[in-house]
């Protein structure tokens, strides 16, 4: 979706007619080989995709508009994912807001300010393991500290998307830290000297230069991690996320469910899967996988309009 | 600089969040309002076919339930977290204790019974099964078994009669995500498998369907087939399924699972649904003995019947609503 397509494919005549001629044999075997793992991923994606839509057709193409409209209801036939859109709305929000301007500033500090000694580089080889840390780990972290920590739990109101934000932030975090560092590594270096060079201070060549420069790389990353945040399933299951029926739908606009129960796709999905009613267990199920992916290309397209939008101004 | 138009509408959003989530009350179970109920999954379904036919006559309360288990129900329960605990066992004594520690007083009140029924195709002599038979089967010592007659050996070496018929076999039950399954191992397998010293669980190698109609299908088109779901499910079937009559010792006596012996608990395969409320929550939220008033009316009946339990008889009922009102 957001990966770089390849913009130039040979096709298998392309490759066929080079084995005629019997040059660089090697080298046809490898292209054909990349070509063939390209062709194997690419259809692990489209069978899925396509298991997932024809099973959930019967909902998708009946009752599509009541399906993300209603609330949890105990029958398969009204149930619908409106307050499951709300939490990962809400959830995605929450890590914008929390993870992305820590993220990109402690990025910036690790690579502009921190003195290059051995706390450094162990912080580094933490921020790394840390990003490879199971989700579920940061679930039992948020149940702990955000759910029911002592003082924190009045703030996020329990089991809450404010808490369910807060621990997919931390999980987040790493990757964030990470790409941010990466694409502000790849400023060049003569961009800082020029700018150094004319009088600028450090924190104006980072504001006016380095930042606008690693901007849609910064972008490419963060907006990544949100999609991720968004499809993550495990540490909300472990915060309590409800299963069953909420029977209050608070407005989108209405902040204040920040703090109250909630539920959220992934846990929609999770749930639902393994009902015995099959209603819910594969139509609803699936399309509720179907809307969940429909949200994160949303998310994805916006990560990259935005990035060009900043690549343009870069070189214009 | 250009970052600016995307940091200046977050940080413009986590003010006006935190602004008005100042005034807030923590605890979501807290207000009169607000309703919590948590436990067995097995219960779940009726607990929220009650909280959405409630909800259409009060359309105030805001009312939530969650299913991550029975244990984890108890937990939150005598946490003082939740107002009802869903529960497919009573609860037990350490979980007792924890609730009377923190001073959570509660009322435990049985809503439904989950029977399960043991089938096999319509054309199947066997008239009766004892639980060693069951255990011969389809526990993971019975890994491999094909035919009846196979399981012989394991059935006489368990307290069976080791007399099983020589006739293929094939299973088809609930998968391992299902409630139906759980209660399966618990009642029938259990203490064999403990006395055996074997996991708990089931062999692995036979056919599991999340649908309920596909076992019937599968179970009714073999007549030497076996195989269970939920009581409801084998009722609605008729004649299709042949469903066992079911004793716990071998030679014992052979129960018919019908509503009445699985009401008066001589039927075996059965388990009580319980739930449990906080009477000091009941007693200060109107709202939440409102709903338990309800649930002890449209839960006992239609949502249990719904939800292909099986209701309990009258006695039962007038001693669950006694229970209540005597709370």
């Amino acid at each position: 979706m957001a990966v770089a397509t390849p913009t130039t494919v040979r096709d298998t005549a392309s490759i066929a007619e080079s084995l005629r001629r019997k040059r660089d044999v090697k080298g046809v075997a490898f292209q054909a080989m990349m070509f063939l793992s390209l062709v194997i991923t690419l259809g692990v994606l489209v069978v899925l995709l396509f298991t997932v839509i024809s099973d959930g057709w019967p909902v998708l193409s009946q009752r599509l508009g009541g399906f993300l409209t209603s609330t949890l209801r105990p029958d398969a036939v009204d149930a619908g994912v409106v307050q499951g859109l709300k939490g990962t709305f809400y959830l995605c929000a929450i890590v914008a807001i929390v993870a992305f301007p820590l993220g990109i500033a402690a990025a910036i500090y690790m690579e502009e300010y921190a003195p290059q000694n051995w706390l450094t580089s162990f912080i580094q080889l933490n921020i790394r393991n840390l990003a490879g840390v199971p989700s579920v780990v940061y679930g039992i972290l948020g149940l702990t500290i955000f759910v029911k920590g002592w003082g924190i739990s009045s703030i996020t109101g329990g089991s809450s998307p404010l808490a369910g934000g807060l621990t997919l932030s931390a999980l987040v975090l790493p990757v964030v830290i990470i790409t941010a560092q990466e694409a502000i590594r790849a400023t060049p270096q003569a961009l800082r000297e020029a700018g150094f060079g004319v009088g600028a201070t450090k924190w104006e060549v980072i504001k006016d230069h380095i930042l606008p420069y690693a901007a849609p790389g910064i972008l490419t990353g963060t907006l990544l991690s949100i999609a991720r945040a968004a499809g993550e399933a495990a540490p909300l299951l472990l915060i309590g996320t409800i299963s069953g029926i909420i029977t209050r739908s608070a407005p989108w606009y209405d902040v204040t469910q920040v703090q109250d129960r909630f539920t959220a796709m992934p846990t929609l999905i999770t749930s639902w899967a393994v009902q015995p009613d099959t209603g819910f267990s594969v139509e609803n199920a699936a399309a509720a996988i179907v809307i969940l992916i429909f949200f994160v290309i949303l998310l994805n397209s916006a990560a990259i309009m935005l990035r060009n939008r900043f690549e343009s101004k870069r070189s214009g | 600089m250009k970052l600016r138009f995307l940091l200046t509408p977050m940080l413009a959003f986590a003010l006006i969040a935190a602004a008005c989530g100042g005034s807030d009350d923590a605890g979501g179970s807290g207000e009169d309002g607000e309703i919590f109920v948590s436990g067995s999954s097995t219960v779940e379904p009726i607990s929220v076919r009650v909280a959405d036919e409630f909800f259409k006559t009060n359309p105030d309360v805001n009312i939530a339930v969650n299913g991550p288990g029975t244990g984890d129900g108890f937990k939150l329960f005598c946490d003082g977290e939740t107002d009802i605990s869903d529960a497919s066992r009573a609860i037990k004594d350490e979980e007792a204790s924890d609730c009377e520690e923190n001073g959570i007083n509660w009322v435990e009140l049985k809503v439904g019974i989950d029977g399960i029924a043991i089938m096999s195709g319509p054309g199947n002599p066997i008239e009766c099964l004892s639980f060693p038979d069951m255990y011969s089967i389809t526990s993971p010592e019975a890994e491999g078994v094909q035919n009846w007659a196979d399981a012989n050996e394991l059935n006489a070496a368990v307290g069976g009669s080791g007399d099983l018929p020589d006739a293929p076999l094939t299973i088809t039950a609930p998968g391992q995500e299902s409630g139906t399954y759980a209660s399966f191992i618990e009642i029938v397998l259990e203490d064999l498998l403990e006395e055996r010293e074997q996991d708990i669980t089931t062999r692995f190698d036979y056919q599991s369907s999340a649908n309920d109609n596909i076992i019937i299908n599968n179970i009714s088109s073999d007549d030497t087939s076996f195989g269970w779901v939920g009581f409801a499910f084998a009722e609605e079937a008729g004649d299709s399924v042949k469903v066992f009559s079911i004793s716990e010792e071998e030679g014992g006596d052979c129960i018919a699972p019908t509503a009445e012996t699985i009401a008066d608990n001589s039927y075996p395969i059965a388990r009580d649904l319980f739930i449990y409320v906080n009477v000091d929550k009941a007693a200060e939220k109107p709202l939440l003995a409102e709903f338990v008033d309800f649930y002890m009316d449209y839960g006992l009946t239609t949502a249990v019947t719904d939800s292909k339990y099986v209701p309990l008889d009258d006695a039962a009922m007038a001693e669950t609503r006694a229970a209540w009102s005597g709370r």
